[in-house]
């Protein structure tokens, strides 16, 4: 039998000191002759002790603020919630994880392109010669509650131009590839990869994860072009090898033919 | 003038660098609320970002003579509530008296304190826990519990009646005494 007390909630009130000075006499009158009461209460004695057991954690997983600061700082400056004052922050260069300074650099990258790409506001007018050229044009995410659709469409065409790029990326022949050709391609790759960044972060804010997923996949092989800044055929097929570990170009057509 | 509302006027003066300075100052604290709600790093980092982010898009909306601390965490429980985890779709955010009953019959889903008992650490299993229940309840024990926030402030900052803040906590603390017990009995303590 649990005592009445007890299930409406007024021991925990009492344990949170949140009763006030009549209701709690009234409860330690209660305790005295309830062993119920008196045990339910130390229990509740028991979960705070255990719980201020634990690790207090206060600072994120590396320890280190910096990477923290950085993204901070790129979403603070991030076009779609208009532009604002970038804070000063100073970027560590020592970093725990190589994960870290790569999270930086993507951050410095995407500023670095949005600027760029701000400042010249017209599509990329791709070289005839390559067969991966593609627009590259920074778009503004539709912000709308019913935005789907525009979402729906923007993200698509995304993905085909990111596509085209991926694939040509898979096929190149690092031995025969010109220092001309791979510059091409990091700026086609650096161009995609905020637009992508953004993408990704729309896609989990509107619960899309299977398409987030993907997206942080090509987010992560367009860094690592654009991280590549002169042509180094080992480089290329580390590219490669994780274009075809992530599975990225059937991830990549399974999303668009089944639709997002 | 306080250090913070200092700085917050030196934001609103166009200094960059105060906000730098504002962050470092408290975002330990609003790290910490936040891995207490999502009890791992990765949701933890995404909150408190989100929390930054809101803090430098409405300081304007601040009132001066207010503690920053107490209009910080009325902006974390938010960020909480309103926080997507990245690994799925989470849609039990609804408060409110409607949404209760379905809030309280909703466990996340993250190992259960079975498997969790099963090395003997009682703190574990009630954090893993305190992650598997529903997000109204999860930050009414979490900014109560660990916070030590009135119930009343706790009600104000989420623009809900206290009564309902109180089942809340209730109905949190009444699945903490279960996965206690459990535990105990698992670890064969013996209820």
């Amino acid at each position: 039998m649990v005592c009445d007390r007890h299930a409406s909630g007024e021991l925990d009130l009492y344990f949170y000191d949140e009763l006030n000075p009549s209701d709690r006499r009234t409860v330690e009158e209660h305790l005295s002759g309830c062993s119920e009461c008196r045990a339910a209460l130390d229990e509740l004695g028991v979960i705070r002790d255990a719980l201020a057991s634990r690790p207090d954690v206060s600072t994120p997983a590396s320890g280190d603020w910096s990477s923290f600061m950085t993204r901070l700082n790129a979403s603070l400056a991030r076009p779609t919630q208009g532009v604002m004052g970038v804070i000063g922050m100073p970027m560590k260069t020592a970093s725990r994880r190589p994960s870290v300074g790569y999270l930086a650099m993507a951050a410095l990258l995407s500023l670095v392109t949005l600027s760029v790409a701000l400042a010249l506001r017209k599509p990329h007018v791709p070289a005839a010669s390559s067969p991966t050229a593609a627009p590259v044009v920074v778009r503004h995410l539709p912000s709308a509650p019913n935005d789907g659709t525009a979402f729906r469409a923007m993200t698509e065409e995304h993905f085909e131009r990111s596509k085209l790029v991926v694939l040509g990326l898979a096929t190149k022949n690092p031995e025969e590839l010109k220092a001309s050709d791979w510059a091409y391609e990091r700026e086609l790759a650096t161009g995609l990869l905020n637009d992508t960044r953004l993408y990704r972060l729309a896609a989990e804010d509107r619960g899309l994860d299977r398409l987030a997923g993907v997206m942080r996949d090509l987010e992560l092989v367009l860094l690592q072009t654009s991280l590549t800044d002169e042509k180094d055929p080992s480089s290329i097929q580390q590219i490669q090898r994780l274009i075809r570990r992530r599975d990225l170009i059937e991830k990549m057509n399974v999303v668009t033919t089944t639709g997002l | 003038m306080s250090a913070d509302a200092d700085l917050i006027s030196r934001v609103a003066g166009g200094d960059s660098s105060a906000f730098q300075t504002l962050v470092e100052r408290h975002r330990s604290m609003v790290y910490r609320v936040a891995y207490q709600f999502a009890g791992n790093h990765h949701d933890a980092e995404d909150i408190a970002q989100d929390v930054f982010i809101k803090v430098f898009r409405s300081l304007d909306r601040f009132r001066q003579d207010a503690q920053l601390t107490s209009w910080l965490y009325r902006i974390i429980m938010n960020a909480c509530i309103d926080h997507k985890r990245r690994s799925r779709f989470n849609a039990n955010a609804a408060f409110g008296e409607e949404a209760e009953q379905r809030m309280l019959n909703a466990p996340e889903e993250t190992p259960g304190p079975e498997e969790r008992a099963y090395g003997g650490e009682i703190g574990q299993v009630l954090e893993s826990e305190i992650g598997r229940l529903p997000k109204g309840q999860r930050i009414v024990f979490v900014m109560r519990h660990h916070q030590g926030m009135k119930l009343c402030e706790i009600a104000e900052a989420l623009g809900l009646a206290e009564g309902t803040v109180k089942r809340q906590l209730h109905a949190a603390v009444h699945r903490l005494r279960q996965a206690l017990r459990h535990a105990r009995v698992t670890a064969g303590e013996g209820a």
